[in-house]
């Protein structure tokens, strides 16, 4: 299905279904940071600047309650966190790199474990992508087979036009929910022409190319070479939209606490430290190894996708300044 | 205030300077890596680099990018490294703080080092691309306060004449200052917000050259001692942990600052402290070797008026 729909009317779509209790998650300044949050209105949104953090977190909080407890004399009594209460949510705006890593985080969770946080969380979000007019030299979506216009990953799918206004694309049953309920506010597909989309000039890695080499060279002079100067914080995989590891604590006191899932990074010195005190990524070069394997090569084995959509926040963000684009043109010049 | 150009003609001479004098302590066999700076992918960028061979060493530079405190690549938690020799680095003066502080804790010998110190202008904020040039709107604010530009005690400085350095606003003071002026519950309602966007990433920890515990407090589990999880009662325990841990030794590097990636301001923690205890004992991080930090030792000067 295609539609157009003007920017106020945009506004009065989300401020509507705000009215209705909807819940909806887009990019807005939270203490002087671009995030993705709940929106109280829609002049809160901000389209013009790629958030910090990925939507991910929209499916895989950075945080979240898994089960509590609490111990009364010889009793203990459970306590599940229901994943049907988890509410509806819509999220605009979604930048096509964040989208994009959507499905590729769906084959992790409903794979041999079906994770019902992740996965009930999934089916009750509508996602609304939004093309991209802002690539700085951090982007590298184009180099990694996606494009400032790629819809995978959006339900709907937001392209700007000249003068204001966005055409709109629907891909999949909860897109053609999201017009029907409010069709009095979508036109029908505009001509006018659209605004210049972003363009990031890296050329295009050869996947399978880079692959072949990770495949034969898990030992090799390069990961000293790049990663001795890591310094192991988890700010990459943080703010990465797929990269997707977790920590599974329980936190309270001997009478009640709560057990929690939290992120996790390869980067961290304690990511493989094992009981026994054996460390079997003991420097930071094989820990930063591994970040690099598993986007380009074990989540290919595993899942046949590439688990990097080239949105660049780890680029922007490293404070030593890692660039995995440099490191994977490295890989696929040799 | 209308933004200034900041000179940073100097910075290609002072490249020159420690390329050369970085291939001669290699060659000769005095040092077995030069820990410096050299140029990245994208336009501008500066990253870290561990020379031990000429053709690294040959890549090193400076500018204003050049933002990394280096004195974190000494310290025993970057096992990574080589310790076998006498270490060459690259040092502006706030960084060379640093590492005056970690030979004061017994971390570094000095004779195991061979100092490069930096004459300079300043780097830039953490807020702009690396291909900016260096003004009063663009400068790191922790360059607004320097008094280190030419650090003093190192092996070898660049002979280049350090231009007149421009003041400006000091953004840490008058946001201190304004901070200082909030109620108890208004100040509360600010950090809360600002540790709320707090992700638990640990890179302040990570890039801070007085975080060099091998097993951080945080990262302990048998009994946990901090909330790990990324909620309000862990981060600021977190954040309160860091910031009194570092009273009397931070230098005011503002690495913790400019890697968060949340833009949390977590030097005006360490800024603070550090006016309590100019205030208190009269005492400042810099290039003099101290055995005993202020909170490491005890005078009868020391402000006992606590004591009722």
């Amino acid at each position: 299905m295609r539609k157009y729909i003007s920017r106020q009317n945009l506004n009065t779509l989300i401020d509507k279904l705000i009215a209705e209790g909807r819940r909806i998650v887009a990019p807005r300044m939270t203490a002087g940071t671009p995030l993705y949050e709940p929106l109280g209105h829609s002049g809160e949104m901000i389209i013009d600047q790629l958030p910090r953090r990925s939507a991910k977190e929209a499916f895989f909080p950075l945080c979240e309650e898994i089960m509590s407890y609490e111990k009364s004399g010889q009793q203990v009594k459970l306590t599940d966190v229901d994943p049907s209460r988890f509410p509806e949510t819509i999220l605009f705006a979604v930048r096509p790199c964040d989208a994009a890593a959507i499905p590729v985080l769906d084959a992790v969770f409903s794979w041999d474990y079906k994770d019902e946080f992740f996965l009930e969380r999934r089916r009750k979000t509508t996602v609304v992508g939004l093309a991209c007019t802002t690539a700085d030299d951090a982007c590298f979506c184009t180099a990694v087979g996606l494009s400032p216009s790629d819809t995978k990953g959006s339900d709907l799918f937001l392209s700007p036009l000249e003068g204001g206004g966005y055409n709109v694309e629907s891909f999949t049953e909860k897109g053609e929910a999201l017009i029907n309920s409010c069709s009095d506010l979508f036109a029908e597909e505009s001509n006018a022409a659209y605004i210049q989309l972003a363009n990031p000039q890296t050329e295009a890695f050869d996947l399978k190319k880079v692959k072949s080499w990770l495949d034969e060279h898990f030992e090799d002079q390069l990961w000293d070479g790049i990663a001795t100067r890591c310094v192991g914080c988890g700010a990459c995989a943080f703010v990465c939209p797929a990269c997707h590891c977790f920590d599974i604590v329980d936190e309270g006191t001997e009478k009640a606490g709560k057990r929690r899932k939290n992120w996790d990074a390869c980067g961290f010195w304690k990511f493989t430290h094992h009981a026994s005190g054996h460390n079997p990524r003991d420097l930071q070069p094989k820990r930063y190894r591994n970040r690099i394997m598993h986007k380009f090569k074990y989540y290919d084995d595993k899942f046949g996708q590439t688990l990097c959509t080239g949105c660049g926040r780890c680029v922007r963000i490293c404070p030593v300044g890692i660039d995995i684009a440099a490191i994977v043109e490295e890989i696929n010049q040799k | 205030m209308n933004s200034q150009l900041i000179d940073t003609s100097i910075y290609a001479d002072i490249s020159r300077f420690i390329r050369d004098e970085s291939l001669r302590i290699l060659l000769e066999g005095e040092v077995i890596a030069v820990v410096g700076y050299a140029a990245g992918r994208r336009k501008g960028s500066v990253q870290p680099i561990i020379a031990c061979d000429t053709e690294s060493a040959g890549r090193l530079m400076f500018s204003q990018a050049s933002v990394n405190n280096l004195a974190v690549y000494l310290t025993k938690a970057k096992k990574e490294i080589p310790k076998s020799g006498k270490i060459g680095i690259v040092l502006k003066g706030c960084d060379l703080k640093a590492l005056v502080g970690l030979i004061g804790e017994s971390q570094l010998k000095r004779e195991d080092l061979y100092l490069i110190g930096v004459p300079c202008s300043g780097v830039l904020a953490s807020t702009v691309h690396p291909a900016t040039e260096l003004a009063t709107e663009t400068i790191a604010p922790k360059c607004l306060e320097c008094d280190a530009h030419l650090p003093t005690g190192c092996d070898f400085v660049p002979d280049v004449a350090l231009p007149p350095q421009q003041k400006s606003d000091l953004k840490y003071a008058v946001e201190i200052a304004r901070l200082e002026a909030l109620t108890p519950a208004e100040r509360w309602a600010y950090w809360k917000e600002q540790f709320s966007k707090c992700i638990k990433c640990y890179a302040c920890r990570q890039v801070c050259p007085f975080c060099f515990c091998e097993q951080c407090l945080c990262d302990r589990n048998k009994p946990q001692m901090v909330e790990t999880t990324p909620r309000p009662a862990g981060n600021t325990a977190w954040h309160i942990v860091r910031a009194m841990h570092l009273a009397g030794r931070c230098a005011g590097c503002a690495e913790c600052e400019r890697v968060c990636p949340m833009d949390i301001p977590l030097n005006l923690l360490n800024r603070k402290m550090a006016k309590e205890l100019k205030e208190l004992f009269d005492y400042e991080p810099g290039f003099e070797v101290n055995d005993k930090g202020p909170l490491a030792s005890f005078t009868d000067k020391d402000d006992q008026s606590f004591i009722k």
